[in-house]
């Protein structure tokens, strides 16, 4: 009697492993009739997922199908799982379109960029009163923001090596703040000495007072090709085309238009096209990022 | 002729000697500067950060972030653990030698058999040589976002480290009554329920539940790469240095820790209870209860979840997998990046080394009021310190101590010197309670002063456990420090962070390889240490 309901019991467990496992393959749903979407996560989600609901809303109207949006935190995941055919949409920095471009062969299609992403720049700031240039920042602690980010990391560390820093051995340290809105609270903290951001999001930060007046700006970058809307290269020809109109169509006059373009921090959507991109990928080339 | 008080002098100077000339340079490489906690700049910091702890984030929409992230970490563990238990039970039986047809008999076999647990023992150590949070980053790039990353990061790494013990607890009882089995014709299974089961039921269950309280804290450490729950929201908390919302995860985390513990506690306590003859488990109606239990929290947490592992198992699914994998290979062994990694992977064993000692030193500090030597409210107070201390994870000690300390190796130190105090100052504790106190008392009855009994009454009798919990702990911690630079905490951490953020896999799986060599290398080192210890002692 002992062995024997031991023996069921062992057996109860085993069998309700393996049923959690295979029900759960079972009712995994597929995902035909929605857009999934998503975006690297440049700033803390929360804010994220605020900017993207009423573009949401907007697109699921415009294209008549389900438009998902999918959190990420890794701007590394975004590209991979786009390669991977796990997302529709994807808001790129420039360096991760470079990136995605890459691991999808080539087949991923950039399609609408903001008017500003054409001539995009980014601020290094301080809040340390002995920096008062670039040069000042050698030997101390530096902050980037996310290692795949275009003008949070890729293109100011260009920048410092025209200028003769090398990020790699000219600074004390150097942190990964993970996102432009965590490298000011990094610097304003002292957690780091200085640190770089993108300008529009500096520039949204103080518009809502956000930025502790000890953080001051001293360069700027030259401009360049950032932030773009792509998709994967194997979605239908026809819904690309409608994603690309409904981006384009965005108008400022339109109230309801005006609300999803201040969130985006946009005048209006414009096309682009991967040569724009080209520029990123030699600067990535030289300052060792892609090999 | 004199003779020299301590005949044992010279032994003690050269092992002081020694201790100084390995130590120095890994001060060195840690950047070791306990000073800098006072600068003014880094008081700064931390106040600032610290100040804003006050009051916590009790919004209701934060709270209601918080409720769903607690349940996910939960449900993470539930559901890693079911799966690590899934992949190490065919591998405990088939690694363990207790189990071995070909052992038996002098058949053509018996060396196959040899070479095949050979080889799946690496794989094991493969398996659980690595972090979970490495296996975790990994899976997040493959899988995407969210919790089944950190499902199948804590299935392998804790199915490794499952089938391991699984296979030690079968193989230390009797062996007699399977091997008898065997011999009679009887099969694997057969063996394992009827031969092996009835003796080692209890621990093998106990261990498990043991394991799946390590999992709720490792659970919550994943969730720093982007692998869901508790950890992803203090990530981003932290990132932003959001003071009141880091109160709150905290708080939680902590209640969260010491729940799962005191469920852990309370079910293997049953089982110490349950147990019937010979130490085997009766099976009852009670046994059934927690069956029911166990099987509504699995499927409640693969529910929850929505892991989606089905999408795995189709043929894209497959081949993109293969070739994210075959990617990493070959390893980038060019001289620049190799020196590059070895400098990651000194600065990781002094962060190791220093913290883990530093750890000892504060643990037994620490044990003494907590082993009830200054009274109830001493003991009182400082276990609760030790609780606090360990139950905040490494990672989260090493984002906070990246503000107190600056960002680098010393931040590291500190985060592991902080958690490790509060397990070894428990464990510490514990044997010193069990520690006879005749020799102590007849010192102090002798008139010696308290400090001197205490060294050479108790501190002796002690010494080599303790010697051989912190050797423990360093086995773990080297594992530990290797992930810590996620955060800013130096070692080979940021190095594969940023490499795999930039798609160089090449040079990412060099990173993996050292952490791997270095585990296993620090596991070999300890288990020389404890084995000369044990012998000098004995």
């Amino acid at each position: 009697m002992f062995h024997f309901s031991r023996r069921l019991a062992l057996k109860g467990v085993l069998a309700c492993a393996l049923a959690t496992v295979f029900l759960n393959t079972a009712t995994a749903t597929a995902a035909d009739a929605v857009l999934r979407v998503s975006a690297i996560p440049d700033e803390a989600p929360t804010e994220l997922q605020r900017k993207f609901a009423p573009l949401g809303k907007y697109l699921e109207k415009e294209l008549g199908m389900k438009v998902s949006f999918v959190p990420a935190s890794d701007y590394a995941a975004v590209v991979e799982a786009l390669a991977s055919d796990k997302l529709d949409l994807v808001w790129l920095g420039g360096f991760t379109f470079v990136q995605a471009s890459i691991r999808t062969k080539g087949t991923a299609i950039p399609l609408v960029q903001r008017e500003e992403d054409a001539r995009f720049t980014s601020k290094f700031i301080t809040a340390d009163a002995n920096i008062r240039t670039l040069a000042d920042t050698r030997g101390r602690v530096f902050a980037f923001g996310s290692p795949s980010s275009t003008s949070g990391h890729l293109m100011p560390r260009y920048f410092l090596m025209q200028d003769g820093i090398n990020a790699d051995t000219d600074f004390k340290n150097v942190a990964f703040s993970g996102a432009h809105d965590a490298t000011l609270a990094f610097v304003a903290s002292g957690k780091a000495d200085a640190g770089v951001l993108n300008a529009s999001v500096w520039k949204k930060l103080v518009e809502q007072q956000k930025v502790d007046p000890k953080v001051r700006v001293i360069a700027t970058t030259p401009p360049y090709f950032d932030y773009n809307w792509t998709v994967r290269g194997d979605l239908d020809p026809a819904l690309i085309k409608k994603i690309a109109a409904a981006f384009l169509k965005l108008d400022a006059g339109n109230p309801e238009h005006a609300e999803i373009l201040a969130l985006q921090r946009a005048t209006k959507f414009i096309p682009t096209k991967k040569d724009n991109y080209d520029g990123i990928e030699q600067a990535a080339k030289a300052a060792g990022l892609l090999k | 002729m004199r003779s020299p008080r301590d005949p044992a002098a010279p032994v003690r100077a050269a092992g002081l000697l020694l201790a100084i000339v390995v130590l120095w340079p890994l001060a060195v490489i840690g950047e070791f500067h306990p000073w800098v906690l006072f600068e003014a700049q880094n008081l700064k910091v931390m106040g600032g950060f610290l100040s804003a702890f006050l009051p916590p984030d009790t919004s209701g929409e934060f709270l209601a972030h918080l409720g769903r992230a607690t349940l996910e970490t939960l449900a993470i563990a539930t559901a890693g653990i079911a799966l690590a238990f899934v992949i190490a039970v065919p591998l405990a039986m088939a690694t363990t030698r207790a189990l071995s047809i070909s052992r038996i008999g002098p058949g053509a076999g018996q060396r196959r058999g040899e070479y095949l647990r050979a080889a799946l023992r690496m794989l094991l150590v493969v398996l659980r040589g690595l972090p979970e949070l490495v296996w975790a980053l990994l899976f997040v790039r493959v899988f995407g976002l969210g919790p089944a990353a950190g499902v199948l990061a804590l299935g392998l790494t804790y199915g490794g480290m499952l089938a391991k013990v699984y296979g030690e607890i079968l193989e230390s009882g009797d062996e007699r009554p399977a091997r008898a089995l065997l011999e009679a014709g009887g099969g694997r299974v057969q063996a394992l329920c009827y031969g092996l089961l009835p003796g080692a039921s209890q621990e093998l269950t106990s261990y498990t539940v043991y394991r799946w309280e390590c999992a709720v804290r490792a659970s919550v450490v994943m969730g720093f790469v982007g692998a869901g729950g508790l950890g992803q929201l203090m990530d981003q908390s932290m990132r932003m240095l959001n003071g009141g919302e880091a109160a709150s995860i905290l708080f939680t985390f902590l209640l969260l820790v010491l729940a799962a513990d005191a469920l852990s506690a309370v079910l293997r306590r049953q089982l110490g209870d349950a147990g019937g003859y010979g130490g085997a488990l009766a099976f009852g109606p009670r046994t059934l209860v927690w069956l029911a239990l166990l099987g509504s929290a699995l499927v409640a947490s693969y529910g929850w979840l929505d892991l989606g592992f089905s999408a795995l198992l189709t043929r894209d699914a497959m081949a993109s997998m293969a070739s994210y994998f075959m990617s990493f290979f070959p390893l980038d062994l060019s001289a620049p990046w190799l020196a590059k990694v070895a400098r990651g992977s000194l600065e990781t064993v002094a962060i190791s080394a220093l913290g883990t000692l530093l750890a000892a030193a504060c643990g037994l500090l620490l044990a003494l009021p907590a082993c009830g030597r200054y009274g109830q409210a001493a003991e009182q107070a400082t276990r609760f310190l030790l609780n606090a201390l360990r139950s905040v994870p490494e990672l989260v000690w090493a984002t906070l101590m990246a503000l107190a300390a600056g960002l680098g190796p010393f931040a590291g130190i500190l985060a592991l010197a902080l958690h490790t105090s509060g397990v070894l100052g428990r464990l510490f504790a514990e044997a010193l309670q069990n520690a006879p106190s005749r020799p102590r008392d007849a010192l102090l009855e002798a008139g010696s002063p308290a400090a001197a009994a205490f060294l050479y009454g108790t501190l002796p009798q002690v010494s080599p456990q303790l010697i051989a919990y912190s050797l423990y702990r360093w086995e773990m911690n080297i594992r530990m420090a290797a992930i810590l630079g996620f955060v800013g905490a130096g070692g080979l951490g940021q190095l594969l962070y940023v490499e795999l953020s930039l798609f160089h896999h090449a040079q990412a799986s060099t990173v993996i390889a050292a952490m791997l060599l270095l585990s296993i290398a620090v596991d070999a080192a300890s288990a020389w240490l404890r084995r000369r210890l044990g012998s000098v002692t004995a």
